[in-house]
């Protein structure tokens, strides 16, 4: 669904983006693709998709396709597809256009529901800057 | 679709290597990272990084991925993308394609692609396709035939002072 056909080329040959257990990055990360995160990311990610593993620590802004939560994050999440798991623990806020949130997970804060059009024009939105 | 993000039902992690790393591989990270954040693993493995990719703990920025700020780390990072800001880490791989405009400090640097900016580290490593604009601060440095690099070469690596980087990066 989303600009399947344009990444596979890329992960083929190449691995995906990953912050490591042991990174932390001050700033803006940017990428046509997909993004895991072990470690600690303070500032805004923009990626297609998103994976926030249970070590990950995020306080910032997320731009993406798609996000899979499982570590802290402090923040707000605009994403179409938003998928918050048992082990994450979440302040802030998450627009969405599709959420679940699985039993167990810590979420304070809103989530506004946004229709597809309102993501399609996000990076340039002065909302998501904070 | 979402099979990148299934990989957790292996289990959280893989079991730590019961034996000790090589000698030259477990030097303690510069003082920083150790006092940043509390890291449950011991530094850096010793595999190359082709066979430690797949571990957690290195880091990999991809080409499609651009960093504008500091990635700071207490094990290896693998750079294949763009950084606008410094880097530093146990061990740093900068690979072919790769951009990198800011300092770059750690342990040990292999720069295959470009920098411009500092390299300050123990042990440097300039493959023949590395493009290196400004200096280099180092102990032990290899340069392979094809290497550009515009700016001087100092082996003051850990001489002077202990911590030249941190003061510079604040």
């Amino acid at each position: 669904m989303f600009a399947q056909t344009r990444k596979t080329a890329d992960s083929l040959e190449q691995p995906p983006s990953h912050v490591g257990r042991g990174l932390k990055v001050t700033g803006v990360l940017d990428i046509d693709g997909d993004l895991f995160v072990d470690g600690t990311v303070t500032g805004r990610i923009n990626a297609n998709r998103v994976m926030l593993s249970p070590e990950s620590f995020v306080d910032g802004d997320v731009v993406a396709n798609e996000v899979h939560v499982e570590g802290r994050f402090n923040g707000r999440i605009f994403a179409l597809s938003v998928t918050v798991e048992s082990s994450a623990n979440i302040t802030g806020k998450i627009f969405h256009n599709t959420v679940s949130v699985a039993r167990g997970a810590r979420v304070d804060g809103r989530m506004p529901w946004r229709p597809p059009s309102y993501f399609e024009t996000l990076t340039q939105l002065p909302e998501t800057r904070p | 679709m979402t099979s990148m993000f299934t990989r957790n039902e292996k289990g959280p992690e893989t079991p730590p290597a019961p034996a000790p790393k090589p000698a030259e591989r477990t030097e303690p990270a510069p003082a920083p990272q150790a006092a940043a954040e509390p890291v449950k693993r011991p530094l850096a493995s010793a595999q190359p990084i082709a066979a430690a990719t797949a571990q957690r703990g290195v880091s990999v920025i991809s080409r499609a991925l651009k960093i504008t700020g500091q990635l700071e780390s207490s094990e290896d990072i693998q750079i294949e993308g763009e950084v606008n800001g410094d880097v530093r880490a146990a061990m740093v791989r900068v690979g072919a394609g790769a951009k990198v405009n800011g300092t770059v400090s750690g342990e040990e640097v292999e720069l295959s692609g470009t920098i411009e900016g500092k390299i300050e580290a123990r042990k440097v490593v300039l493959t023949s396709s590395a493009h290196m604009e400004g200096d280099i601060m180092h102990q032990d440095i290899a340069i392979q035939s094809g290497a550009y690099i515009a700016g001087r070469l100092q082996p003051e690596y850990g001489k002077t002072n202990v911590q030249p980087l941190k003061a510079k990066a604040e």
